[in-house]
């Protein structure tokens, strides 16, 4: 496990970029944290280090968005998905090995993902823009 | 009888044209998730090189499930596009039925898995004998260990062989064992519009018809949240 400390939304966009460099294209990243802890912002630096440099944005209501990077990179928003076949009803099994799969709200589908899984949870720290970034 | 077959159940893609007595012609691809923009090409130019037009097919013919959901998705509505305007009934076939076909050559087991995702296939028996296939079980979802003890129990004394795109996750669990266990060679190994067009010639020899469009479902061996939902308040009221 890797511990980051943010203190800035800018500072949370270089760390994504810094661990981006660690991951293979087809790597599948499972984003833990609550509302309003940087987990779009984490996203944002992460697939900018991809070549995604515009147009990420939650995709709370579509589900999944799909960004065309240096890879094809999917970024799924678990929060209205409940189990695993609603998992499979988003074609989420589909998109796996075809490209980078970023995933907010993953604790939704904790039991449903790869065992290769990179997980980093994004927590509150000691004040208002202070972030705990852990890679796990 | 023309028969347009169609398969996007998972990464492959094909469409076929047969009439009673032959294969007529064949479109195969297998590259990855592109069904939505090659399919209907796809068809298209198969219909075009075999010089035939929609409005002589007679029936549509399509593995509905299991499989991926987007491409179980993309090949039933493909075929009820295909079908609506000239109004030609349709027959939706099991993904797992329609690859027992590719081993009619030979008196098998036919153990037909695909890939479900964390250690479980789709997976059906059928025993194949004389060139018939018989269905020995119905489709479902099963943990690849409960497929080995059912196999070692029920199936060893037989040549089984392997198909679908969970094959070889099968094969893994079962080459340790004292089974007669082999893949199906590549070419036999995945699911084609021809042989889904062998399953559906087959149902309707026995007397089965193709039915309206509008009847054709995926079936992905899953219930969706809504009919879940349903389901249970269903059986709340009923309570």
């Amino acid at each position: 496990m890797t511990e980051y400390i943010s203190h800035s939304l800018q500072e949370t966009e270089t760390i994504a970029g810094e661990i981006a460099s660690t991951l293979s294209n087809n790597q599948v990243v499972a984003l833990l944290g609550g509302l309003g802890v940087g987990k779009t912002t984490f996203t944002r630096g992460l697939v900018s280090a991809f070549g995604v440099d515009s147009g990420v944005h939650s995709p709370t209501f579509a589900i999944v968005n799909e960004y065309q990077g240096d890879v094809p990179v999917y970024h799924f928003d678990m929060y209205r998905v409940t189990d695993e076949d609603d998992l499979y009803s988003t074609g989420f099994y589909d998109y796996l090995g075809r490209g980078l799969v970023i995933i907010e709200w993953s604790e939704n589908v904790l039991d449903y993902l790869p065992a290769d899984t990179v997980f980093i949870e994004l927590a509150y720290g000691e004040d208002e823009n202070t972030r705990i970034i852990k890679r796990k | 009888m023309l028969i347009l077959s169609i398969d996007s159940s998972a990464t492959a893609a094909s469409a076929a044209l047969t009439d009673d007595s032959k294969l007529i012609g064949e479109f195969f691809t297998n590259t990855d998730f592109t069904h939505s923009r090659t399919l209907a090409p796809m068809i298209e130019s198969l219909l075009q090189v075999t010089d035939k037009k929609v409005s002589e097919i007679d029936a549509v013919a399509v593995s509905n499930g299991p499989g991926s959901f987007t491409g179980v998705r993309i090949g039933v509505a493909v075929a009820k596009g295909i079908a609506f305007p000239d109004d030609i009934p349709c027959m939706g076939v099991s993904t797992l039925e329609s690859m027992a076909y590719n081993l009619t050559l030979t008196d098998c087991v036919v153990c037909a898995a695909m890939d479900a995702r964390r250690n479980q296939v789709y997976n059906a028996m059928f025993r194949i004998q004389y060139g018939e296939v018989y269905r020995l079980c119905d489709d479902r979802a099963i943990s690849l260990i409960d497929l080995k003890a059912e196999i070692t129990e029920k199936y060893n004394d037989d040549r089984i062989i392997l198909v679908g795109d969970g094959a070889q996750l099968a094969l893994r669990e079962l080459m340790d064992l004292p089974l007669n266990v082999e893949l199906a060679p590549e070419s036999l190994r995945y699911q084609r519009a021809s042989s889904v067009a062998l399953a559906a010639r087959a149902r309707i020899k026995a007397g089965e018809k193709p039915s309206a469009h509008s009847e054709l479902l995926p079936s992905y061996l899953r219930l969706s949240q809504a009919e879940r939902e349903r389901k249970e308040r269903e059986q709340k009221a009923s309570e």
